[in-house]
């Protein structure tokens, strides 16, 4: 694969959210909010991008019995790190985006990609693959965010965009968009939405079900 | 050395573990500070929020903001005696730190730990609020176990020690969307005139499980149900009932309402 295709090919082509499904947690929990699924992003993807570039530096000494321990140490002290960082420079976003920062470490997109690229890759896909799944991440949560928060609040990154009832306006905000489920439906439109436009996207069948036999009258 | 040899194994692990253990301590050690001062600020934005002091509709910024926490009249409460204890700092009085110490707590009775707090420091920091020479509101620290961790908060209560006058949970790390509505301020403005105890002096406060009904002899006490989040809601009400119940700080309160506190000389306001 070459360069530019890491890059690009996470963005939509194997989408880590809609193709692979994965990630999903946080995805539900802190799209309500334009700005945290922004930041929620930005800390997926520099994670994504230090623990795949230190994995790829390493891959040739790592033995393969003690690799998934190591690959998750590297993954959870940049985790923390950045955790910290954002405590101290961001707390009012730290408060809101609250566990789901700590919980990056359990998100499989990262551990996916240290064991699907950077262990066979050089450090430079490693980073740009890290990138573009990171960029992947951002792009699902930030359609998903701007659709919940802009109808579920009128709002976008906190500004006024829709004039509310509450505030004497004309708009009536959705609640359930704010509710994590309305996630699953947008996330699940999207996926169906690029599996019509990209068919081969769509998974096969696994197993055809056997038609159960048709039970007589009477026996 | 080979890939697969055990002592690679261990040595790879060791470098890992010791380069990564240092990268993160480092990582808190130099943000320890900063972090620090973004607490006490956090605090004094919470309580200050709760006296009623900050004019509406007007930004404090960070400075002002903590000069006026600081010239709050803070005390620490006795809590099992229910008096003022002069004898403890307030500048260094840590509950968190109080609340796990052996010596500095007490084990809360099965009977009374409705809010599931375990052990509960001997003492507590307060805050009286005064307006004219009168005492305003006071301001009592809150906890209790909710969803997945410990919910931290204020109450404020009128002068009557009865009538709920503002609240606010600071910390907690329950579901976002769903307990996290605990700090909704629309939610926590309706806490505002509600009654804590009935004319028996039962904690009566309750986070309701429905809509509360005007007019319903309950409706004094309630406060709306939170969509989702039943165990957080109900958590709240155990909480508040612990706190303001015979375990927490009614013995303090009963003490307050037959012996008015006196204003301590006014904090100077201009540093001299």
């Amino acid at each position: 694969m070459s360069l530019k295709q890491s890059l690009l090919t996470p963005l939509l082509k194997e989408n880590p959210v809609t193709l692979h499904v994965l990630g999903i947690c946080a995805a539900l929990a802190i799209t309500n909010s334009l700005t945290s699924s922004l930041i929620m992003s930005a800390a997926m993807t520099i994670v994504l991008v230090i623990s795949n570039a230190t994995i790829s530096m390493i891959r040739k000494h790592l033995p393969g019995s003690v690799r998934i321990i190591v690959q998750i140490t590297i993954i959870a002290s940049a985790v923390t790190v950045i955790d910290q960082l954002l405590t101290a420079f961001l707390p009012e976003t730290a408060k809101t985006l609250s566990v789901y920062i700590s919980l990056i470490v359990t998100n499989c997109i990262v551990l996916g990609r240290a064991e699907a690229c950077a262990m066979k890759s050089s450090v430079g896909t490693s980073i740009l693959d890290a990138l573009g799944n990171g960029l992947g991440y951002g792009i699902v949560l930030v359609i998903v965010a701007t659709i919940r928060e802009l109808f579920g609040k009128g709002s976008l990154m906190g500004y006024r965009i829709l004039e509310t009832v509450q505030d004497g306006g004309w708009f009536q905000p959705n609640e359930m968009l704010m509710l994590p489920p309305s996630a699953f439906f947008i996330i699940g439109f999207m996926v169906w939405v690029i599996r019509i436009w990209k068919p081969e996207q769509q998974e096969k069948v696994d197993f055809e079900p056997i038609p159960l036999p048709v039970e007589e009258e009477g026996s | 050395m080979n890939n697969d040899s055990p002592v690679k194994a261990f040595l790879v692990v060791l470098i890992v573990a010791v380069v990564c253990s240092s990268l993160v301590s480092a990582a808190v050690v130099i943000l320890r500070p900063i972090q620090l001062n973004n607490q006490l600020l956090d605090r004094s934005r919470n309580i200050m929020q709760l006296t009623g002091l900050l004019s509406e509709g007007v930004e404090t910024d960070d400075e002002e903001m903590l000069a006026l926490y600081k010239s709050l009249d803070s005390r620490i409460v006795d809590i099992d005696q229910g008096l003022f204890d002069n004898t403890v700092n307030t500048d260094t009085f840590d509950k968190r730190r109080a609340a796990s110490n052996p010596e500095l707590s007490v084990v809360v009775p099965a009977e009374y730990d409705q809010a599931n707090l375990g052990r509960r420091s001997r003492h507590a920091p307060v805050y009286l609020v005064w307006r004219e020479d009168q005492l305003d509101r006071i301001i009592l620290p809150i906890r209790g176990a909710a969803m997945w961790s410990t919910v931290y908060g204020y109450l404020a209560l009128e002068a009557d020690l009865n009538t709920v006058a503002a609240a606010t949970f600071y910390e907690h790390a329950d579901t976002p969307g769903l307990g996290d509505q605990i700090t909704r301020p629309d939610w926590l403005a309706q806490w505002q005139g509600r009654q804590i105890y009935d004319a028996q002096g039962e904690p009566r406060f309750a986070v309701s499980t429905g809509q509360v009904e005007s007019g319903s002899p309950a409706a004094q006490y309630q406060v709306d149900a939170l969509t989702g989040a039943t165990v957080t809601a109900d958590a709240v009400t155990a909480l508040v009932h612990y706190w303001l119940g015979p375990h927490g700080y009614q013995p303090f309160l009963s003490q307050l309402r037959e012996q008015p506190p006196v204003q301590n000389s006014p904090a100077p306001v201009e540093d001299s």
